[in-house]
């Protein structure tokens, strides 16, 4: 091979690679990247979008959401909403594959078990947030049921009371996305070899020390990573708050995508929109960013 | 340290399938028995029974005079060394073998202690910090070792532990358990599918085969005098060889050959008398077939063969021949038939032999060493 044919061969092995990863680099960079570039700069502009000709604003209007106290309670209920959800989908999940994976559970209960541990996680946001609204509006079945064995003395409003309504948003997210855990869970405690319990009973363990010492541990790599996963996407949930309460009453549900959405499309203010739409961004990352690199680590 | 005795011991799954059949077995105070046998045998069966993972479906079981069918394997005192080790991957060498004793509730110096002891025992001191997935495989099996050891069991119970290494680090191994075993002086029981294992290992074996005790005897009576068929084609390898001939006026008949029994053959087991006229199933060992063209196999009597292939192992020849007799199948379903059914015999020759594939030879055989089973029982005369 001359030495003009072996270079022309070592651009073309360079280049190959960038070749066919283009077109989803492409529609990357379309789809993501460049309204994501638009939006940080709508954030630094006045009357973006509305007028041609929009000036510069500075940190303007991440200065007005900072001083906005619904943007803070917006912020507090998106972390309350997300860190309930995350802790409670990991022990229902858990919890129920557990149940699902043991052997004292007989096998065709199991197999019926399976189906309705996991239906929730067939129906969408919108089929979720009607069925939650039917259940827990005031003559709904939930409160006949706690009137009934005395928990409550009289019916409760539970998505229209400030004091109820994010418990209850909250509580038919946890409802909704546990399955998830629960499979993946279900799928690493299946790969855990029979002979560490084996070895564990034999050793004297009981079950609660089986659990902390060879079964928590095994599952730590799906816990985590699921665990950060369900994080970011809790965070960014919009349909189910927003069929279910929209955000209110009195703000009592309103979360980092509520808020956002509103300032865009009910105040049309959408500079301020962009800059909250940054903020979720930024939270986002970091997470994002925590988990590619425990994703490294591993 | 422990006795322990299986008597009348019964496993039936729930599809009636019956794994274990009336086993009854003594192993002595500090013995180092042996439980081997083809796949499916049985054997981890039994042994995962005294453990106490499977039950007992009838029959008693007894470790150091108690009786423990219906005791959790903790309360049985004993350890068990699992085929994978079943180390805790999360856990380092130092934290698996305190495993039990931090269960126990040990105080942290006190396990120390005896972790320290149990790690210069076993060679692992540098390794304490350790992850077992940073480990070679001889490495993991010693910390399987040593997790046994750690609890200082009446009884260890081995499944296999060998079985994951290369062979020549099995060798190794195998000298490391059994000086281990004498070392310490706990009644040991070893589960392998490996015959050479069995015989170079236990102070007894126990030949399993469909759940039912073949034998149970020192190896060197395993060997020499194997109880039926089955015993004598799994122990020993290359397997011993076994063929249908007719017994006439003191001579094996098989198809172009005979062979001349001498009457010490007849004096040794006054019962093949009976069998004069009518067909028997004899066996040879490999080792005990020669080459006729060399000193060592002159002296003995000669049959026709041909040789089919030859395995040249530095130290001697395996050589597959084919002989004019019908192969009698030992009933290990392990056993291959080697390659196809060109061959029918396997012998041991010399390394100095210069017998080539394809040729036709005179294949001597030690008369002696002759061993004789009844034809439809498989029994030894």
């Amino acid at each position: 091979m001359t030495r003009q044919k072996r270079s022309h061969h070592k651009l073309k092995r360079a280049v190959a690679p960038y070749l066919y990863l283009s077109p989803s680099l492409l529609i990357i960079g379309l789809l993501m990247l460049l309204p994501m570039v638009t939006v940080i700069a709508y954030s630094f502009q006045n009357s973006a979008v509305l007028r041609r000709d929009p000036t510069f604003a500075g940190l303007k209007h991440y200065q007005a959401i900072f001083d906005d106290p619904v943007f803070w309670a917006s912020l507090w209920h998106t972390l309350y909403f997300t860190c309930m959800s995350v802790i409670f989908h990991m022990t229902i999940g858990m919890v129920f594959a557990l149940m699902l994976n043991s052997d004292r559970i007989n096998p065709t209960l199991r197999n019926i078990l399976r189906v309705l541990y996991i239906l929730p996680w067939l129906f969408t946001a919108v089929i979720i947030a009607v069925i939650w609204r039917l259940l827990l509006e005031p003559n709904g079945v939930v409160n006949s049921i706690l009137m009934q064995i005395g928990i409550i003395g009289s019916k409760v409003e539970w998505f229209s009371s400030p004091e109820t309504a994010l418990h209850a948003v909250t509580f038919a997210n946890i409802w909704a996305g546990y399955p998830l855990f629960m499979v993946s869970l279900l799928a690493g405690l299946q790969g855990i070899p029979k002979d560490f319990y084996e070895a564990a009973d034999i050793d004297g363990a009981k079950a609660y020390q089986k659990l902390i010492f060879i079964t928590i541990p095994q599952l730590m790599p799906i816990i985590i990573s699921i665990s950060l996963l369900d994080f970011i996407w809790t965070m960014q949930v919009f349909p189910l708050i927003w069929i279910t309460t929209g955000g209110g009453p009195i703000y009592s549900t309103e979360v980092l995508s509520t808020y956002t959405y509103k300032l865009a499309f009910s105040s049309y203010n959408l500079s301020q929109a962009s800059a909250s739409a940054v903020v979720i961004l930024l939270i986002s990352l970091g997470l994002t960013l925590f988990y590619i690199r425990y994703q490294k680590a591993r | 340290m422990a006795e322990v005795v299986l008597e009348n011991i019964c496993k039936t799954y729930g599809n009636n399938f019956r794994a274990i059949d009336q086993l009854n077995l003594s192993v002595e105070d500090g013995e180092f028995l042996i439980l081997v046998g083809p796949s499916g045998c049985g054997k981890s069966t039994a042994l995962r029974m005294i453990a106490g993972l499977e039950d007992i479906t009838s029959g008693s079981l007894r470790i150091g005079g108690t009786d423990v069918v219906d005791m959790p394997p903790k309360d049985r005192d004993i350890a068990m060394v699992f085929q994978s080790y079943a180390l805790y991957p999360h856990m380092t060498v130092f934290e698996n073998i305190a495993f039990s004793m931090r269960l126990a509730g040990k105080p942290k110096a006190e396990r120390k202690k005896r972790v320290d002891e149990i790690a210069k025992t076993l060679q692992l001191t540098s390794l304490l910090d350790s992850k077992p997935a940073n480990l070679s495989g001889g490495q993991r099996q010693r910390v399987a070792m040593g997790r046994a050891m750690v609890r200082e069991p009446a009884a260890f119970l081995m499944d296999e532990p060998l079985s994951n290494l290369d062979a020549k680090l099995r060798v190794q191994m195998r000298a490391e358990i059994t000086r281990l075993q004498k070392q310490l002086g706990v009644t040991t029981i070893y589960v392998t599918h490996d015959q050479t294992e069995a015989m170079t290992m236990g102070d007894r074996v126990a030949v399993l085969k469909g759940g039912v005790l073949q034998q149970v005897d020192t190896p060197k009576r395993l060997y020499e005098s194997p109880v039926n068929a089955f015993v004598a084609g799994f122990i020993g390898s290359p397997s011993m060889n076994l063929f249908e001939a007719t017994l006439t006026g003191g001579e094996l008949m098989s198809g172009a050959f005979a062979i001349r029994l001498q009457d010490a053959a007849f004096v040794r087991r006054p019962g093949l008398k009976s069998y004069a006229g009518r067909k028997v199933v004899f066996g040879i060992r490999p080792e005990d077939l020669y080459d006729s063209s060399l000193e060592s196999g002159r002296k003995y009597q000669t049959i026709p063969a041909r040789v089919t292939s030859i395995e040249e192992l530095g130290s001697e020849h395996i050589v597959h021949l084919n002989i004019d007799a019908v192969r009698v199948d030992s009933g290990d379903p392990d056993a291959v038939q080697d390659f196809g059914l060109t061959s029918n015999a396997v012998a041991r020759f010399e390394p100095d032999s210069t017998v080539r594939s394809g040729s036709e030879i005179r294949l001597a055989l030690d008369d002696t060493k002759l061993h004789f089973f009844d034809p439809e029982t498989h029994l030894a005369i």
